[in-house]
């Protein structure tokens, strides 16, 4: 059976600090919970919003967030932490959300493609700099391999060519080559060195 | 490709759209080690999911169907690192990777771990993927054994009934089998003090960034002058376990390093090894790739190179 909606949709709520690096969310972390039951309900911060959803014990974050949440910018590719599309930060560090329970994501902060961006709609730096480079084609691959990338600029600001790679490997594109990827990623890093737009 | 080769279907076949098992399981987060063997003795079907990037894959193919999965995330005891009397250091069996690369005692006093935890699948597995997920999981080509084996690392293993500790080399006993018993959990990889003045070199032999090891080795040499004092290598993906090749390590162990030496045990390496033959490679290439990495490990960290040497 899946969850239902909450209505709490956080794709339409104000954003705080949708910015990548959202701090843990502070709080109790949870007690032990022992559930036989199929369904928990779960708090977390998405993209700056506080949510509570119903998740049962097999659910993926990735089901989590592409369902109840209703944020499909996250993408199902391989469901096996092979091809990177379903890519989000979790306390501001990538991971596959098709291999995270999501039993796990209580009390954490996380952020999808849908929370890169300003409010106002405004792209990133890093979207912006994926546009301008041609970085992307079909797109399948772009949410994924955009937070893996901001994650990477997180760790690595003036990133060398081969730690771009590095950054990247989990992240699989069939469109473009991955040339322009790393151009993007370049590009990327020269302006926040340079103290260009953000 | 990669996961493939481990015995898992690339296109898993799909149950309910998105959840990770059609069977259903219970999830349980216990916060002490307590009451995680208390659920491991209530349900004998559970599974341990430390950063679960193995054990979901397995779920979602089928070839797993738990009936309960015991997280040991939130158990404090099992993350972290400590320095421990003696000059070692023990590693929470639950940390995940990125966070071991991230402490300087493991990238500086073991840097043979270090390199092979650097190469091991992509950024967001190895910040959720564990050291003890990867021992316990016992695959034949974990990038973690061989430098574990070279640095003769202990595994510590509690349970409700007491705690027992022994050498990694002899934890492992065949493919995807340890010698831990369903009530334990492995708690802590122990290292001894790293051998001062040690030279290190890991190599992993593979297609491309994401692949798994097709054979991998790690050595670890101690000189004086020319002469090796302590050697100490091990290999992955060439035998049912990770193997520590002891019998390269007596033949160098007293003998000034010359490129014949390395040559030899180069020799000794690759019969030292029993590889397969399975969609990865063949057992022969594997052979060969120990030889002639093992010699050029010995070549290069004895400063042997020079033009026109050994190819
Ligand atoms: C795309 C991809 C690429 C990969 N690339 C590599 C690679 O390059 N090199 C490599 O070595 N591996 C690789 N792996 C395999 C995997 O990521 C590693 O083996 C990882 O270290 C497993 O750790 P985990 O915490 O995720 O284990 P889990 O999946 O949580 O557990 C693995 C097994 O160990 C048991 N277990 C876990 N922790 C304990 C404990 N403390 N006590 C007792 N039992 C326990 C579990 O019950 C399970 O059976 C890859 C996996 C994927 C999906
Ligand atoms: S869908 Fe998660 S890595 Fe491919
Ligand atoms: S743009 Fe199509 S997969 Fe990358």
């Amino acid at each position: 059976m899946k969850p239902r909606k909450t209505g709490r949709g956080p794709a339409t709520e104000p954003r705080a600090s949708a910015r990548g690096h959202t701090p843990r969310a502070s709080g109790k972390r949870p007690t032990t919970t022992t559930s036989t039951t199929t369904t928990t309900l779960v708090e977390l911060v998405v993209n700056g919003a506080k949510v509570e959803v119903p998740v049962e014990a097999t659910d993926r974050l990735l089901d989590v967030l592409r369902g109840p949440l209703g944020l499909t910018g996250t993408k199902e590719g391989c469901g096996a932490g092979e091809c990177g599309a379903c890519t989000v930060l979790v306390d501001g560090r990538a991971v596959n959300a098709c291999l995270y329970p999501a039993r796990e994501i209580e009390g954490r902060a996380v952020t999808t493609i849908e929370g890169l961006g300003e409010p106002s709609g405004a792209l990133s730096d890093v979207q912006q700099a994926f546009v301008e480079r041609g970085a992307i084609q079909c797109g399948f691959c772009s949410p994924g391999m955009i937070l893996a990338a901001t994650a990477l600029l997180a760790e690595h600001p003036e990133p060398t060519d081969e730690q771009i790679r590095d950054g990247l490997v989990g992240n699989l594109c069939r469109c473009t080559g991955y040339v322009q990827i790393v151009e993007a990623v370049r590009t990327a890093a020269a302006r926040r060195a340079g103290g260009g737009t953000r | 490709m990669t996961r493939a080769a481990a015995g898992v279907p690339r296109c898993a076949p799909r149950g309910k759209r998105g959840a990770v098992a059609t069977s259903g399981f219970a999830y349980h987060r216990p916060t002490t080690l307590r009451e995680a063997w208390r659920l491991l003795a209530e349900h004998p079907g559970a599974a341990l999911l430390a950063g679960g990037t193995d054990l979901l894959v397995r779920i979602r193919a089928r070839e797993l169907q738990p009936s309960a999965v015991v997280s040991l995330r939130s158990i404090p005891e099992l993350a972290g690192a400590a320095a421990e009397r003696g000059g070692g250091l023990r590693l929470g069996a639950a940390t995940p990777v990125a966070d071991l690369l991230r402490r300087a005692t493991v990238v500086r006093r073991y840097p043979l771990l270090a390199q092979a935890l650097r190469v091991m699948a992509s950024p967001q597995i190895r910040n959720v993927a564990t050291l003890g997920g990867n021992l316990c999981n016992a695959s034949p080509c974990a990038d973690t054994a061989p430098p574990l084996l070279a640095y003769e690392a202990r595994v510590e293993l509690r349970s409700a009934r007491g705690r027992r500790e022994l050498p990694l080399e002899e934890f492992f006993r065949g493919p995807g089998t340890t010698a831990r018993r369903a009530s334990e959990i492995l708690t802590a990889v122990r290292l001894p003090a790293p051998p001062p003045g040690a030279r290190v070199l890991f190599h992993k032999q593979r297609r491309v960034h994401l692949d798994l090891a097709l054979a991998s080795v790690a050595v670890l040499l101690r000189l004086q002058g020319t002469t090796c004092r302590r050697a100490r290598l091990a290999a992955g993906s060439v035998g049912p376990t990770p193997l520590r090749l002891r019998a390269v390590e007596r033949f160098l162990e007293g003998r000034i390093l010359t490129e014949e030496v390395a040559v030899e045990a180069g020799r000794l390496a690759a019969t030292a090894v029993s590889p397969i033959t399975d969609l990865r490679s063949t057992a022969d290439w594997r052979r060969r790739i120990v030889e002639v990495r093992v010699r050029r490990a010995l070549v290069e960290l004895a400063g042997l190179e020079r033009a026109g040497g050994a190819p």
